[in-house]
């Protein structure tokens, strides 16, 4: 069996197909590798983020574009040698009246715009917006360059949902997504005497590149972390409905009621927001969260803006200066 | 007599204080760091044990400032601490009741906010820095007035003239532009310091309540071309602490009084004046990420290091430093 015309190749069914361990790979690598599978593809992931991986990426990136998405590019590049095809889905919209980040709307698009040479990029498309019916016929043709049978591809359609449950149920636990992926933590107990919310999207929350390793250095520190993966989708849902108008963009909805939870519960010393310099949505969501921040008296919040320009020392500084904080209040 | 020492290096001065046990300050030094971190400690560790009384015995040392870890392996310090707890620590101290920090230093400024006595909330300018002291330092040098009389040309402005503070090098550009407009150098001196102040405000102050007793140090608080135009941009009185240049110095001290128990120190005596350190650096391949480590030796023996992402090198004896620098170059 072999790939059909609608991506062009003309690869055997045993093809091996990268997804890079960048972007949404955080939310849905369990749900693509476990469909890609159930169709006969072998999956293969790329290591996590390096220097060298960031440095291929700003390298061929188009400069306004944001680090996450240079570093995807990163990863890209990392893969090409080593597989068939790569995996690049557009996600236009995972639940109804809402929109990703533009950026992921483009994404395939700005793959094939960058100057190396990448083998086939498949780009099935995820859109839930058109309704359930539209939102699986692009599975099913998806599906048709692997295989005849509808029947296989809901199958394995299904298996990956399946392995999306069981990880999501781990994230719930406690367990960030490295580990819940690839095994390592079983179970999570949270120690330390202060207790940190950090905010922002999981690429940039769980990248130890992107944010310079903030999570190990407030470990070491002595405090806890907890991020959005932690909290059921139904409360964040629930907390970022309290803003007036509905965020039509639904990752930034999960950083919103992440960290409206963490106010209203008062379950956090502090939040930390990090987001990316060159974030549209993150600039905007950044001053929401500013604003009721102030209306949760003893709950400090702080951005930390990052970018490949990024220095460690002012980050340690502004870190240290916020756990200081944190527990000088506690003390008093 | 006891005394607990404080040494603040930044990228611009090294500052050193001694203060007594209950908070006086016995001496200061305040010395240019001019890009030799390790020197400036030395020199200074020199100049203020010259300063001291004789029967002084250092019980506590503290380290702030950007070479924080450094001047901290070199002293021996008890307590190690960023710059932004170590100046509220100061303030607080100075003026029990203050409410609001403005710092200026010589590469970075801060805003921080306390509420009885507790920092609340706390600001440090990102990705510029425009209206920091090199600024106005090379500002002075470029028109030929010393650093120290700024201010008072500031002063003995009639008008202000309008800078555009947005980015020191347009400042400068403007600057230039309005020298060759005629106007009096006087003016244009105090409408820079308007410029930085509103550069200030804008970047670090935006959104938050600046709510009196304001307190201004740093460097930058000795311009009082700054303070009055932070008085009147701020329609309010700013202090002016007496060690306004030696604050992070201070705080770091009272950091360490704070610290240490019992008498037990780190401190490795003012005697490391006349120790030969140096310092040098590699990549670690440890992994991919070829981090660039830096290592402090003394005669051949590595005393820390650190950098890289992972923070392996951090460790806590020179014993583990060694061990690890076998097995990861």
């Amino acid at each position: 069996m072999y790939f059909r015309s609608a991506w062009g190749c003309n690869l055997a069914l045993s093809a091996t197909i990268g997804i890079p361990q960048a972007l949404l790979y955080y939310k849905y690598f369990p749900l693509w590798e476990g469909f890609l599978k159930g169709l006969g593809a072998e999956v293969v992931s790329s290591n996590i983020t390096t220097k060298g991986v960031v440095n291929t990426g700003t390298s061929v990136a188009e400069n306004e574009l944001c680090l996450p998405v240079k570093i995807f590019f990163g990863h890209l590049i990392e893969l090409k040698d080593k597989v068939d095809a790569l995996f690049v889905p557009r996600v236009i919209s995972v639940e109804q009246d809402t929109y990703t980040c533009p950026k992921f709307l483009a994404l395939p698009d700005l793959a094939r715009a960058i100057d190396v040479k990448l083998p086939k990029i498949l780009d099935p498309t995820f859109n839930t917006r058109l309704g359930k019916r539209r939102f699986y016929n692009s599975i099913f043709e998806f599906g048709k360059l692997f295989t005849d049978s509808k029947y296989k591809t809901w199958r394995a359609w299904q298996s990956g949902l399946a392995a999306q449950k069981a990880y999501q149920q781990k994230l719930l636990m406690g367990i960030p997504p490295f580990e819940a992926i690839h095994g390592g933590i079983e179970e999570v107990s949270l120690t330390g005497d202060l207790r940190i919310g950090i905010a922002g999207h999981p690429y940039n929350v769980h990248d130890p590149y992107i944010n310079l390793n903030l999570t190990k250095k407030l470990k070491k520190w002595g405090a806890q972390v907890v991020t959005e993966e932690m909290i059921s989708p139904k409360t964040l849902e629930h907390e970022a409905n309290k803003l007036p108008k509905r965020l039509f963009w639904s990752y930034e909805r999960e950083v919103v009621g992440a960290a409206f939870h963490w106010l209203q519960t008062r379950s956090v010393d502090g939040i930390i927001y990090i987001l990316s310099f060159a974030c549209g949505q993150d600039s905007l969501i950044q001053v929401l969260l500013e604003t009721e921040a102030k209306k949760h008296e003893g709950i400090p919040f702080m951005s930390l803006v990052i970018d490949e320009h990024s220095g460690e020392a002012g980050l340690i500084t502004r870190v240290e200066a916020f756990i200081d904080m944190l527990r000088w209040r506690s003390l008093s | 007599m006891k005394g607990f020492l404080g040494v603040d290096v930044g990228s611009v001065s090294t500052n050193l204080v001694v203060l007594d046990e209950r908070g006086n300050v016995v001496s200061l030094i305040y010395r240019r760091t001019q890009g030799q971190p390790i020197n400036a400690v030395k020199e200074g560790m020199k100049e203020i044990q010259a300063d001291l009384p004789g029967d002084i015995e250092i019980i506590g040392v503290g380290t702030t400032g950007s070479a924080r870890y450094l001047s901290g392996v070199m002293v021996g310090a008890d307590i190690v601490k960023n710059e932004i707890t170590a100046h509220a620590v100061a303030a607080t101290h100075v003026v029990p009741q203050v409410r609001t920090v403005l710092e200026i230093g010589g590469q970075d400024s801060k805003i921080i906010l306390l509420r009885d006595g507790i920092v609340i909330d706390f600001a440090m300018n990102t990705v510029c820095a425009a209206g920091t002291g090199s600024f106005l330092d090379h500002q002075s040098t470029r028109l030929g007035i010393p650093i120290e009389e700024f201010g008072s040309y500031a002063l003995q402005a009639d008008v202000s003239c309008q800078i555009a503070g947005r980015c020191s090098v347009f400042a400068e550009s403007d600057m230039v532009h309005k020298q060759q407009m005629g106007y009096r150098m006087e003016d244009i001196i105090y409408g820079l310091c308007q410029a930085l102040v509103r550069n200030y405000l804008n970047n670090l102050a935006k959104g938050k309540e600046l709510l009196t007793p304001i307190v201004f140090q740093g460097g930058v608080a000795a311009n009082a071309g700054m303070k009055k135009a932070f008085e009147e941009a701020l329609q309010t009185e700013i202090v002016i602490p007496k060690h306004h240049h030696v604050m992070g110095a201070i705080g770091a001290a009272l950091l360490a009084r704070g610290t240490v128990r019992d008498g037990k120190t780190n401190f490795k005596g003012f005697e490391i004046a006349s120790i030969d350190y140096q310092t040098r650096s590699f990549h670690c391949k440890g992994c991919e990420n070829n981090c660039e480590i830096v290592r402090i030796q003394v005669s051949g023996k590595t005393l820390a290091c650190w950098g890289g992402r992972c923070g392996k090198w951090e460790v806590a004896t020179a014993e583990e430093a060694e061990l690890l620098l076998q097995t990861s170059i």
